[in-house]
C-alpha cells in the first residue's frame, strides 16, 4: 500500500464523517429522513475504488470502536458496533469493496457520460444496497429475534431513499471522474 | 470538533485495563446470547445498568449517549411483542439492553490511547503476515481527526458560494466539488508524510 492510498482512504473517511454532520433532509415523497452519510458506501467504491474504499470504511469502524462519535447523529462507541444494526456496519466495508469492484470493471475514462453513469448506478445498487442489506438484515433478525421475512419487508420502506442515494452518488462519482479521476482501471 | 466519548474518572471500571474490559464485553455478549430466560437477563440489565449509571455521568447525559441504539432496541422489542411473542420480545430486549449498557460502560471508561494500544496488540498477528502495519492505522486515525474540521469548513464555504450566487444549496451539487477539492490534497499530504519518513521503510 502506498502512502497515497493510505491518505486517499483517510481523506475519504473524513469526508464520510463530515457527511454525517450535515443535518438529514426529509424528502417530500419519502417518510424516511435521508442522511448524506449512508451514501458514503456508494461514493467510496465508485470514486476511490474497491481496496481503498473498503479501507476508508474499515477505518471508520476503527474510529467508532475507539469511541469517536463519527456516525450520523453523533453516534459512536462500542454500543453501536454491538447493537442490532451491527450487520449493516460490517456490510458497509464489504459493500464499499463490491461497489468499487463493479465500478472498476464497468467504468473507464473515455466512455460516454451515459455509459459511465450507468456503470456507477449499477455498482452503487449492487454494493451499496444489495450487499449492505445482505449483511444487515440477517444480523437484525438473529439478534432481535424478529422473523427475517418481516425484517426484509420493513426494509422495503428504505428502498426508494436508497435508490435516490444511488442516483446522487452516481452524479457525484461522474463529476469526480470528469474532474479528478482516481478509480483504478481493471481489464 | 471530534471528541471521544471517554470520561475521566476513578471508578473500578476506569482502573481496569482496556484489554480485559474488552475481553469481558466480548465474552459477556457471547454468553448472554445463549441465555433465554427473562430473569437472569433482567439481572444482567440491572447489573450493567447500575455499572453504567455510576460512572459519574448524569442520568440524562448517560441516556443521551445511548439513545439512538436504545430507540432501535425498544422499537424491535415492541415489534416482537406483536410478531413473535411477548415473552421472547422481553428476553431479546433485555439481552440487547444488557450488552448496550456494558458496551457503553467500556466506551465511557476507556481512553482513545488505551483503545489504540489494544488495537495495536490485536493487529500484531496481521502485521507479522505483512497485511497491515499498526503504525499505519495510527497514522490514518490521526489524518482523519486532522482533516474533518477542514473538510467541514470547506463544505460550509461551498454552501456560502452557492447561496451567494443564488443557486439553491443541494447535496448533489456540493458533493462533486467537495470530494474533488479534498482528494486533490492527497498527493501533497502523501509527499509530506514520505518526506518526513513517518512510515519508515
Amino acid at each position: 500500500m502506498t502512502t497515497r492510498d493510505l491518505v486517499l482512504a483517510a481523506l475519504f473517511t473524513a469526508i464520510i464523517i463530515v457527511l454525517g454532520l450535515i443535518p438529514p433532509v426529509t424528502l417530500g415523497f419519502i417518510p424516511v429522513p435521508v442522511t448524506a452519510q449512508s451514501m458514503g458506501v456508494m461514493l467510496a467504491g465508485c470514486i476511490i475504488g474497491a481496496r481503498r474504499g473498503a479501507m476508508a470504511y474499515a477505518l471508520l469502524v476503527v474510529l467508532v470502536a475507539i469511541s469517536l462519535p463519527v456516525l450520523s447523529g453523533g453516534r459512536g462507541g462500542l454500543g453501536v458496533l454491538m447493537g442490532p444494526t451491527a450487520g449493516y456496519i460490517a456490510g458497509w466495508v464489504i459493500g464499499a469493496f463490491v461497489t468499487g469492484l463493479v465500478a472498476e470493471r464497468l467504468v473507464r475514462e473515455g466512455q460516454s457520460g451515459l455509459v459511465q453513469m450507468g456503470g456507477f448506478f449499477l455498482a452503487s445498487i449492487l454494493g451499496g444496497i444489495v450487499v449492505v442489506y445482505a449483511f444487515g438484515m440477517p444480523v437484525v433478525s438473529l439478534v432481535t429475534g424478529t422473523p427475517f421475512a418481516k425484517v426484509a419487508l420493513g426494509s422495503l420502506a428504505f428502498l426508494p431513499g436508497d435508490l435516490l442515494k444511488a442516483a446522487i452518488a452516481t452524479l457525484a462519482a461522474r463529476a469526480v471522474m470528469v474532474g479528478y479521476p482516481l478509480l483504478p482501471q481493471r481489464a | 470538533m471530534l471528541t471521544g466519548l471517554h470520561v475521566t474518572g476513578n471508578t473500578a471500571m476506569h482502573r481496569l485495563p482496556a484489554g480485559p474490559k474488552l475481553a469481558a464485553l466480548a465474552l459477556a455478549s457471547l454468553v448472554l446470547f445463549f441465555v433465554h430466560s427473562a430473569l437472569p437477563l433482567a439481572l444482567a440489565v440491572i447489573l450493567t445498568g447500575t455499572l453504567y449509571l455510576r460512572l459519574g455521568l448524569s442520568v440524562g447525559e448517560a441516556l443521551r449517549r445511548v439513545r439512538p441504539v436504545l430507540i432501535t432496541i425498544c422499537l424491535f422489542g415492541l415489534l416482537n411483542v406483536v410478531l413473535v411473542s411477548p415473552l421472547e420480545a422481553l428476553s431479546s430486549t433485555l439481552r440487547l439492553l444488557a450488552i448496550l449498557f456494558f458496551a457503553a460502560t467500556v466506551t465511557t471508561t476507556t481512553s482513545i490511547a488505551d483503545f489504540m494500544a489494544v488495537l495495536t496488540r490485536l493487529l500484531l498477528p496481521l502485521e507479522r503476515l505483512g497485511v497491515v502495519k499498526a503504525s499505519d492505522v495510527g497514522l490514518a486515525v490521526g489524518l482523519v481527526l486532522r482533516f474533518v474540521p477542514e473538510i467541514a469548513a470547506r463544505h460550509a464555504t461551498l454552501r456560502e458560494a452557492h447561496r451567494a450566487r443564488g443557486v439553491p444549496v443541494k447535496l448533489h451539487r456540493l458533493l462533486g466539488p467537495l470530494i474533488i477539492s479534498t482528494l486533490k490534497d492527497a498527493d501533497s499530504i502523501a509527499e509530506a508524510i514520505d518526506a518526513r519518513g513517518i512510515r519508515g521503510h
